[in-house]
């Protein structure tokens, strides 16, 4: 009954459309002032300690070092060194868009970034070679979104925190996954430009390659630095996020020059303000969870469908399906915030690997953003291609589908996912 | 309020800044005492820094606390739009404003409770255990930034009610993309 009485109150606060943090933070406190005997003393203290871990720092470093790359010009090097290693195949300047898409999301960290960073420069360039502007406009909208597959992630540093799995094995856990996605988009491009006859580029030469290599490469080097200190132990990550935000500084003010000194200010602002709106979703969420946990909530739930005999199989699925419709009105990290708690304790309970599931759900959240009627990707390619979300949808369509079957895929067969983590964190 | 204003955007931007060169010196500072240079590493070894990653962390509480005012200020708190989206202007408009009040509301019991919470911290001595300042101190952050947060929302809905404007967020902004386009 409790449980019905939070999830409707919270369910009809955030349909008026406040911020989702407001809605969870009263949700609560008409909860607490009602219904309990949980002390109030103990939320305002709930408020501060929320955050209060050094794991969830990771967040704003990570976004002070995708905004100081997020540049037309870092996007700029980006498509021109992919252009040059793929341009050459069926439909090559978008399989550039697909690789370049998937680099730059992961240095920048945001998925519609991403997509207006490559898609303004790429799209122009595509319909100037003669491809239709429905083609380029699904190709990038879709592969877009593979930003937060990629690490660094910051979607799965918010699953970390809600269900205390490890951010490095998460990290790890999403490289083939997410490149086997970036094949599979670069697959069903491939397969409707050879049908099309879409146009190909001279074949670049592997001098020219290494040029273009060494320019993007700077940007590239984030990523290495992420990963490879983690891995090695070097350090923790939320110190690999710092150095990486200083790295990514010091590469956008005296290597790559796209900033000046001046600009600085500013971005350390934005990024901020940023985090401190992802901070306060976190804050209020902890307050939400608590909340469930007091309410054994979670525990009841996966009691009742331990009961109902529901298998690993048809979980999922329910699973899936939940998540891909949340996906339509929220952004990842509230979703993932909000869901991780209710459903990782049934997921254990169903012996599914915390790691796996993790990736389970980024991969949903990507899915989410693309698809109709109101994918945030979606909406971002409307807005630079001048195309109606109904006609994008029908563009999207073959990328989205592909999305789809390997979402079944990464779902049902969890070595995708776990077989590097596991292999490396022996 | 111009002074407001800045004095906002000036501490979040120096206290995300200030924190990230923090914890990069620390892991330098851990590297480079590795090192066996003579004086230097002997120099290095006597820095603690121990208290650096509380420091990091009291910083970003007060950033997400300030950074959340300014946020509101610039309408980076998004929701769920959707269905009032659908509405015909007057009750969208409505329940606009009916979010903001909402906002300003949480906010403002969070304010009081946090106040009250601070006020019996004072009364106590306890210190955080690295940089042993007096809690209250730290605390702090919640009743200032979330009136402060209260306070924005209220300003933004007066402003909403009086010229029906919102701030809107760009999440889609890319910096130095014209000159890109171009070439």
């Amino acid at each position: 009954m409790n449980a019905a009485i939070i999830f409707v109150l919270l369910l009809v606060l955030m349909l008026t459309g406040m911020p989702i943090s407001i809605s969870l933070g009263l949700t609560v406190l008409t909860f607490l002032f009602t219904m309990t005997t949980v002390p109030i003393e103990s939320v305002a203290l709930k408020l501060f300690t929320g955050i209060e871990k050094f794991e969830i720092m990771a967040i704003p470093f990570f976004i002070l070092a995708g905004n100081f790359l997020t540049h037309g010009g870092v996007a700029r090097r980006m498509i021109n060194f992919a252009a040059s290693m793929v341009g050459h195949w069926h439909g090559g300047l978008a399989l550039a868009g697909v690789m370049a898409c998937a680099l730059f999301a992961a240095v920048s960290g945001s998925s519609p970034a991403t997509v207006v960073a490559i898609g303004s420069i790429i799209l122009p360039a595509m319909v100037k070679q003669g491809y239709p502007k429905g083609f380029g406009a699904g190709v990038i909208t879709t592969s877009g979104a593979l930003g937060i597959l990629i690490p660094p992630s910051i979607v799965m540093v918010m699953y970390s925190v809600s269900t205390n799995t490890s951010v490095g094995q998460l990290f790890m856990a999403g490289v083939i996954p997410g490149l086997l996605l970036a094949i599979c988009l670069g697959l069903t491009t491939w397969f409707l430009a050879r049908k099309h006859n879409y146009p190909r580029m001279p074949k670049a030469s592997w001098k020219e390659r290494w040029g273009y290599f060494r320019k993007s490469a700077w940007g590239l080097l984030l990523i290495v630095i992420v990963m490879g200190g983690i891995y090695t132990g070097m350090f923790t990550p939320t110190e690999a996020a710092a150095v990486s935000a200083m790295y990514a500084f010091v590469v956008a003010v005296f290597v790559y020059k796209d900033m000046s000194l001046a600009k600085v200010p500013k971005v350390l602002l934005d990024s901020a303000a940023m985090s401190a709106m992802l901070l306060y979703i976190i804050t209020n969420a902890v307050l939400f969870s608590f909340l469930m946990t007091s309410e054994n909530i979670p525990q009841a739930m996966a009691g009742w469908i331990m009961d109902k005999g529901f298998g690993m199989i048809s979980f999922l699925l329910v699973v899936n399906v939940l998540l891909l419709m949340a996906g339509n009105v929220m952004e990842p990290s509230s979703i993932v915030l909000i869901m991780a708690p209710i459903l990782f304790p049934v997921a254990m309970k169903l012996g599914i690997d915390p790691v796996h599931f993790g990736i389970i759900m980024v991969v949903n959240m990507e899915v989410g953003m693309c698809h109709p009627p109101v994918g945030l990707n979606l909406y971002v390619a409307s807005g630079i291609t001048k195309m109606g979300i109904t006609e994008l949808t029908i563009a999207v369509m073959p990328w989205l589908l592909t999305m789809i079957a390997f979402l079944l895929l990464i779902t049902y067969v969890p070595q995708i996912s776990t077989w590097l983590p596991q292999l490396v964190y022996k | 309020m111009k002074f407001l204003d800045h004095l906002e955007e000036w501490l979040i931007a120096f206290l995300m800044g200030t924190a990230t060169l923090i914890t990069f010196i620390t892991v330098l500072h851990r590297y480079a005492s590795g090192f066996p240079i003579p004086v230097v590493q002997d120099a290095l070894i006597k820095i603690n820094l121990s208290w650096a990653q509380e420091l990091t962390i009291y910083m970003f509480v007060w950033m997400a606390k300030f950074g959340a005012a300014y946020g509101v200020r610039m309408g980076i708190h998004v929701g769920v739009d959707v269905l009032i989206n659908k509405m015909n202007m007057p009750w969208r408009n409505k329940f606009v404003v009916l979010g903001l009040l909402s906002g300003a509301l949480f906010t403002g019991i969070v304010a009081v409770l946090g106040s009250k919470f601070v006020w019996s911290l004072a009364h106590t001595d306890q210190t955080s255990s690295d940089l042993e300042v007096p809690m209250w101190i730290v605390y702090l952050a919640i009743p200032l930034g979330s009136s402060l947060i209260s306070f924005r929302f209220l300003q933004v809905a007066w402003t909403f009610v009086r010229t029906g404007e919102l701030p809107k967020h760009d999440h889609s902004h890319v910096d130095g993309l014209e000159e890109e386009v171009k070439a």
